[in-house]
């Protein structure tokens, strides 16, 4: 169940870092077509996939995501890619589980190998 | 950032099968990264090409997007041994694709920048007619790297 979760979440984080890069003006300007309907399917595609989250778990996202746009950091080298703070080494041994970052509160991501 | 020094030989695919769009892309993903991180970047590519192909003409693709499933800027290339259906904006078939995944976090937005690069080199290779010049990684990466030299000089 933790990992469809994880999966959930890690999908729609990379989603709307799609969608705002299409807002970038400076993506624009490299001179990619976006279709206008399929930017609000995607969007519709990502609130969806927001509603698949336990309440708790998307509430907390939305709100770290209203705080810091981006809701989820990477964990690299024992470090919050979010804060740059480095993560205690009790936390680091808990990779499969779904924790957040004690500094900045953060979800955290741990990368396969 | 030299665009030349983001390629390697490994992914690098010069005789790339021909097949459906998303097969050709699984293909190069999985060039970079494997399993779980590789379908997650397999389903943000494929929903970036749903808001509109990143065929831009000419037999050229750049699918690209950020994941979190890597963490610095991830380059692999490959040339179809017979072009594919990509729905580029030309509608015309695409042989060589650059497939860029980028890390979400990007202070410097680089991704951007490199992206914006490889778009330029990109309409220097269709130009110049280049697309099946070379034959082999090495010289696959003289010829980014002699482009993007003669694209710093204009400047």
């Amino acid at each position: 169940m933790l990992d469809v979760i994880a999966m959930h979440l890690k999908l729609l984080f990379d989603l709307d870092n799609l969608i705002s890069d299409m807002d970038e003006p400076k993506y624009k300007e490299i001179g990619f077509k976006v279709d206008d309907e399929e930017h609000h399917a995607l969007i519709r595609t990502r609130n969806d996939l927001l509603k698949k989250l336990p309440d708790d778990i998307a509430y907390v996202y939305e709100r770290l995501k209203q705080r810091y746009r981006q809701a989820v950091a990477p964990v690299d080298n024992g470090f919050c890619f979010g804060c740059f703070q480095k993560l205690p080494t009790e936390l680091l041994t808990r990779s499969k589980e779904l924790t957040t970052c004690p500094n900045c509160g953060r979800i955290l991501y741990f990368p396969e190998q | 950032m030299n665009l030349a020094s983001l390629l390697s030989k490994e992914r690098i695919d010069l005789s790339l099968s021909p097949g459906k769009k998303e097969d050709v892309i699984r293909t190069l993903v999985y060039s970079i990264k494997k399993g779980e991180d590789a379908e997650l970047i397999v389903s943000t590519l494929l929903k970036r090409e749903e808001l509109g192909s990143t065929g831009i003409g000419k037999g050229i693709a750049i699918p690209h997007c950020r994941s979190l499933a890597v963490n610095k800027l991830e380059i692999s290339v490959g040339r179809t041994t017979k072009p594919i259906q990509f729905k580029a904006i030309d509608k015309k078939p695409v042989s060589l694709i650059f497939l860029i995944i980028a890390p979400p976090h990007d202070p410097g937005n680089q991704y951007l920048i490199t992206l914006g690069k490889i778009v330029q080199i990109a309409k220097e290779i269709t130009k110049k007619n280049l697309v099946n010049k070379p034959t082999t990684h090495e010289e696959f990466i003289t010829m980014i790297n002699d482009i993007e030299k003669q694209l710093g000089k204009r400047k």
